[in-house]
């Protein structure tokens, strides 16, 4: 039996593969036969938005008629206690407002957002399985129910198929934190295929630069003796490829120490694109900082960038004893989003970029006898913006309380498939042949969201 | 961070999806080579590895390098054997030892050394898939009583049967009855510390709900996976596309541990649990005399919300809820559960309800009731049994693999892959299984365990797959000498040092590993073992060198793992107590760990991926912990060369590379030291990253 990596040499046709393939997915050919990729990629790099604890959809995106508040429906219990029980419909208090040509309704929470609405294609009818955090943010990342198999994340595979188009920088980075760190795996593809946790500061990377400074002209003669000493060992091993992968891996450390921390310094950036980004208001610097930061990422050819906001714990949007629990939540990422997609757009990047937004699932138009919500898997929204995608669309629809996706009804693979079918990959030929078992990302039968694509 | 890839993966393809490709007809019995009977040898004709290799190489015209200078040996074998570097002292009385029997010196006090086990028993722990920490894994707290169970068994060099046999069965011996003089049959009592090697079966239970069939699934994958090579996990779901193993196979082989449960043995005296019962009875009736008392001044607060909550409900639901709980029905009892989470009242909302001082009075009292701490739990292990009730239950196939989906339309009994016909399962499942699988005529039992300590050997097995012996995998090219040494293992009564021994003890061993042209253009791959394979060091080997080399490595055994962060824990003892695991929720295995490719524990790991990444080459540059080992290694470097730089150097390349420096190599390491001839650090940084640093040659 050949191993995993044999397989793929072959098929790339060179032996080199395992080392050079492996420094952070770097100079290498793309690892999928050429039939995966489709004739045009849409777009060059993915901004995701995760928010963790579950968005209310019901009280963002997918408004729903008053008059069913209070009154008692079929409804189930919480968590993995699946009970079926009557409850009443809890009231919604928001307002909502029809914003730019396309009168798409926004609540009151997201104005900016509602302000760039034209730009967006809202999904009111994805659905999930899970519906507790941990499960259901393993589910989105991977595509995969349950956490025996050790699964790789979308920003994985897309770094697997796509490889690097920065020659500096990793090419799966996560910013904030995530629910689980399955979301940022490379799973079953390795390590190298992980995502790069990155931070604004002076080490956006960990380990990027020792504790004691180092001149650059020091640094500089200590790595060109480090690579003399080495070439004894070099010469007499000359045909172990995983030597040559070292040497690479130590010049690219060394390059990413320069790009790096050039990738996080805003000191370039004009105030009048910082504050699109609300940075130095009390409500949204951090997140804006982030987006700012992906944007920045985005621009030097990172291929996804995660971007997980209220992560820890359960995760922060998970508001079952008071729907104003989302209010500040709102407040952090709304002028900063919406600043996101003004600002790729300004600068011609919207076009060459996806912005896709999304949760762990939905909540219930219910509540356990709170003014909150509960989880819901059957049916949220999630949208989309930028490159390929039809702005000002609402696609899908939930029932009358805002609970189940009846209309359109899209699994989360679903949004997978359109991710990759941007990034111009078939995700239903997205199978990693090992050992002749095929094994793919993407679950059967999803399909790119077509009605929202140009 | 990554498991096993190739199992994995195989697992995943299962599990993922239906498969698409036709299917090829599945192997029979009889087209696997490894079930062949060993073939019968004279014990006492040369070395078992080089007698059948030699004319091998020579049949094949490739040219065998000569035996590796001793310094270079002396590095290679102590990696191996104890995973640590030598030192200068056993480096100079190796190679000052004009003896005829030096080689043999130096591995048999190797084999002997209290590191050994702990050296081997990682490497056994990632085929068994040990881990610290798993989703609701509840044998965590104890699990490491398994790890320090295989150190000593490895240590005093228990038989690989019995190895094996205590942990499926927790008898160390296959006498497991005696007939009394009177004509009465009775159960022996297994040895006190073969429990603790139990912990591999308790290791794969769960406490998720509706899980109870997780530990018998585990323990049917990893046996089969790791003593029997043969890849089970694809039966789970259909039957097997090209080996002979049916789904039906799969569920069998499940029912031997179906009827275990786990539990709790206490590991106290009889004064600790009295006295620790007595801790708990003063700290409860504290707790209870507050709790009585904020619930006091709770009630009325907890009755009004209590009572609003229960008029929001249809008319129906009240009546349930309302009724005491001893009048309920079955069905009503079950409403009412299902609406706790509806009515149930925290504290938060019962505070909101009070006035003020009412409020700092009861937050005040659960406080104060909070405070009261309860005593530290005992310690216990957690172990395995059979559960009288479970062992009366049937067995059933498994629907799509769920295990709240049996099919009643297909029973199983108990049973195991090519079990000879007519097993009976008098003594027991498992008794009868692991009597079966490790007799001395279950050739493929031994052929798996001598590939797999070869290939901790050389970096590759003789069979390219340790954990898969099935019919995709081919035959080994070197069958011949798989073969040879497996039928020495078993008339050696299974004696793993003894297998070790012979195996560094062998020329093919102890070559070169620089390659030359020519063998190069006859045997691209090393198949046939001309020269030694040049290995990366796995990450446990890796940092241990770094701290031992800072002079701080603590070699201390046993007791539980220590970090549970994603840093580096600072600490000084061997990597493999570090702790490694899988949580949803939180990064387990330590980052330094997971960057140089170990294995979260999550399936076998017959095999670690070895990746080369720019992280890597981070760590060892920039890291804090690396950065703090280069200053105590310097500082070392200035006692041990005194004045004399040319000095630190020789001892800086001895110590790192078990070497002295070539002329090339010392003109440079005194022309970088040069501006800063003290500053050794700069010399032990450039140590620890040299790339023969983390290669065994």
């Amino acid at each position: 039996m050949t191993s995993r990596r044999r397989f793929f040499f072959q098929a790339s046709g060179g032996f080199l593969g395992s080392a050079l393939g492996g420094l952070w997915a770097q100079d290498r050919e793309a690892m999928f036969p050429r039939g995966v990729h489709l004739a045009e990629p849409k777009v060059r790099s993915v901004i995701y938005l995760f928010m963790c604890g579950g968005v209310s959809q019901i009280d963002t995106f997918d408004p729903k008629d008053r008059r069913w508040e209070g009154k008692l429906i079929d409804a189930i219990g919480f968590g993995d206690n699946q009970a079926s029980m009557v409850r009443p419909v809890i009231p919604c208090h928001r307002t909502f407002t029809r914003y730019g040509q396309s009168g798409i309704p926004v609540s009151d929470w997201f104005p900016h957002i509602g302000s760039v609405i034209d730009d967006i294609a809202v999904v009111r009818s994805m659905f999930c399985i899970e519906s507790n955090h941990i499960p259901a943010a393993i589910e989105s990342a991977t595509g995969h129910r349950g956490r025996l198999l050790d699964n790789p994340s979308l920003g994985g595979w897309v770094n697997y198929a796509l490889g690097s188009a920065n020659h500096n920088l990793p090419t799966f980075v996560n910013i904030g934190r995530a629910t689980s760190p399955v979301q940022l795996t490379g799973g079953y593809l390795g390590a190298e295929y992980a995502a790069t946790p990155f931070r604004s500061g002076s080490t956006p990377i960990a380990n990027l630069n020792s504790a004691a400074a180092i001149r650059p002209a020091d640094q500089e003669r200590r790595l060109d003796t480090l690579a003399k000493l080495n070439q004894g060992f070099r010469d007499q091993y000359e045909t172990e490829s995983a030597l040559t992968g070292r040497l690479r891996a130590y010049e690219l450390a060394a390059r990413m120490q320069l790009s790096a921390p050039e990738a996080v310094d805003f000191s370039g950036e004009p105030d009048h694109v910082k504050s699109l980004y609300g940075i130095g208001e009390k409500d949204t610097d951090d997140f804006g900082k982030q987006l700012l930061l992906a944007r920045r990422l985005a621009e030097r050819g990172v291929r996804f960038i995660q971007i997980c906001h209220g992560g820890g714990g359960n995760g922060q949007w998970d508001s079952h004893g008071d729907m104003q629990g989302h209010a500040p939540l709102c407040r952090q990422t709304d002028k900063p989003i919406a600043g996101l997609i003004r600002d790729l757009k300004q600068r011609g990047m919207l076009d060459s970029t996806l912005v896709v937004w999304t949760s762990d699932f939905g909540r219930t138009p219910w509540s356990q006898n709170t003014t909150g919500r509960d989880h819901n898997p059957k049916g949220f929204t999630s949208w989309l913006a930028g490159g390929g995608i039809k702005g000002g669309t609402v696609h899908g629809s939930t029932d009358d309380v805002g609970y189940r996706a009846v209309e359109h009804p899209h699994y989360i693979a679903d949004l997978q498939a359109t991710i990759l079918h941007q990034l111009g990959l078939d995700a239903e030929r997205m199978v990693v042949d090992i050992n002749g078992r095929p094994v793919r990302l993407v679950k059967r039968f999803a399909d790119p969201i077509a009605a929202i694509l140009k | 961070m990554k498991l096993c890839r190739c199992l994995i993966v195989l697992f995943a393809a299962v599990v993922g999806s239906v498969i698409s490709k036709a299917a090829p007809s599945p192997a029979t019995v009889d087209a696997l080579w490894a079930l062949d009977p060993l073939p019968d040898v004279q014990l006492g004709s040369g070395n078992a590895v080089d007698s059948v290799l030699e004319p091998e190489l020579r049949a094949r015209g490739i040219e065998a390098a000569p035996p590796a200078d001793r310094l270079t040996f002396l590095r290679r074998v102590s990696f191996d054997l104890i995973g640590l570097p030598p030192t200068i002292e056993e480096q100079e009385a190796f190679v000052s030892d004009t003896s005829a029997d030096a080689y043999e010196k130096v591995i048999d006090r190797l084999l002997s050394s209290e590191q050994h086990g702990v050296r081997y028993a990682r490497r056994w722990l990632d085929v068994l898939r040990y881990a610290d920490v798993d989703d609701r894994m509840p044998a965590a707290s104890s699990i490491h009583l398994w790890r320090d169970w295989m150190i000593r068994a490895l240590n005093r060099n228990l038989p690989y049967d019995a190895f094996v046999r205590t942990q499926i069965s927790g008898y160390e011996s296959s006498k497991r009855e005696e007939v009394s003089a009177t004509g009465f049959r009775r159960r022996l009592s297994p040895r006190p510390d073969s429990q603790f090697a139990l912990g591999f079966l308790a290791r794969g239970a769960s406490t998720r709900s509706n899980d109870d069939h997780a530990l018998a699934i585990s323990a049917a994958e990893t046996v089969s996976s790791a003593f029997l090579g043969m890849t089970l996990h694809c039966a789970k779901c259909h039957d097997h596309m090209y080996d002979p193993i049916l789904q039906k196979d799969y569920y069998s082989m499940k029912a031997l541990f179906d009827p275990l449960v786990v539990r709790e043995v206490p590991l106290a005296t009889a004064e600790q649990i009295i006295e620790y019962g007595d801790a708990l009875r003063v700290a409860n009736a504290k707790r209870d005399a507050l709790e009585q008392e904020f619930t006091a001044l709770a009630k009325p607060y907890f009755e009004r919300l209590f009572d609003e909550r229960v008029a929001m409900l249809p008319a129906e639901i009240q009546a349930v809820i309302r009724k005491p709980e001893a009048l309920r029905t079955a069905e009503e009892v079950k409403i009412a559960d299902d609406y706790f989470p509806i009515v149930r009242i925290d504290s938060g909302p019962i505070g909101d309800a009070m006035p003020p001082e009412i409020r700092r009075r009861y937050e005040d009292l659960r406080r104060q009731r909070d405070a009261i701490r309860l005593p530290e739990s005992l310690p216990s292990f957690l172990t395995v049994e059979e559960d009288s009730q479970r062992l009366q239950q049937v067995s059933y196939v498994l629907g799509t693999g769920e295990p709240d989906r049996p099919d009643k339309g297909q029973p199983v009994e108990p049973g195991f892959l090519f079990q000879p016909a007519g097993t009976l399962f008098r003594e027991g499942r498992r008794e009868t299984f692991v009597d079966w699988l490790t007799a001395p005529d279950n050739a493929l039992f031994a052929r798996v365990a001598v590939n797999r300590v070869w290939q901790w050997h050389f970096g590759k097995g003789l069979h390219a797959t340790a954990n898969d012996f099935g019919s995709l995998t081919g035959t080994p090219k070197l069958r011949a000498v798989l073969d040879r040494l497996a039928a020495d293992f078993v008339t050696n009564g299974f004696d793993m040092k003894w297998l070790h021994k012979t195996i560094v003890m062998s020329q093919a061993y102890q070559r070169v590993s620089i390659p030359k042209p020519e063998q190069l253009s006859a045997d691209p791959n090393n198949d046939f073992y001309g020269r030694f394979p040049l290995q990366r060091l796995e990450a446990e080997a890796i940092h241990d060198s770094i701290v031992m080399l800072a002079g701080r490595l603590d070699l201390e055994l046993y007791g539980p793992s220590f970090g549970s962060s994603r840093e580096l824990p600072a600490t000084v003892r061997r990597a493999a107590y570090m702790k490694r695991g899988f949580h949803p929720q939180r990064q387990e295995l330590p980052a330094f760990l997971d960057t140089f490719d170990a294995q979260d524990g999550r399936d076998s790991c017959p095999r670690r991926e070895e990746t080369v990444t720019a992280p890597q080459a981070l760590w060892l540059m920039n890291n804090t912990m690396v950065n703090q080992a280069a200053e105590a290694f310097g500082k070392r470097l200035n006692q041990l060369g005194q004045d004399d730089l040319s000095q630190r150097i020789r001892v800086g390349y001895r110590l790192a590379l078990g070497r002295e420096p070539g002329e090339n190599e010392m003109a440079l390491a005194l022309d970088y030291m040069k501006p800063h001839p003290d500053d050794s650090a700069k010399l032990a940084w450039m140590l620890f990253n040299l790339d023969e640093f983390i290669y065994i040659r």
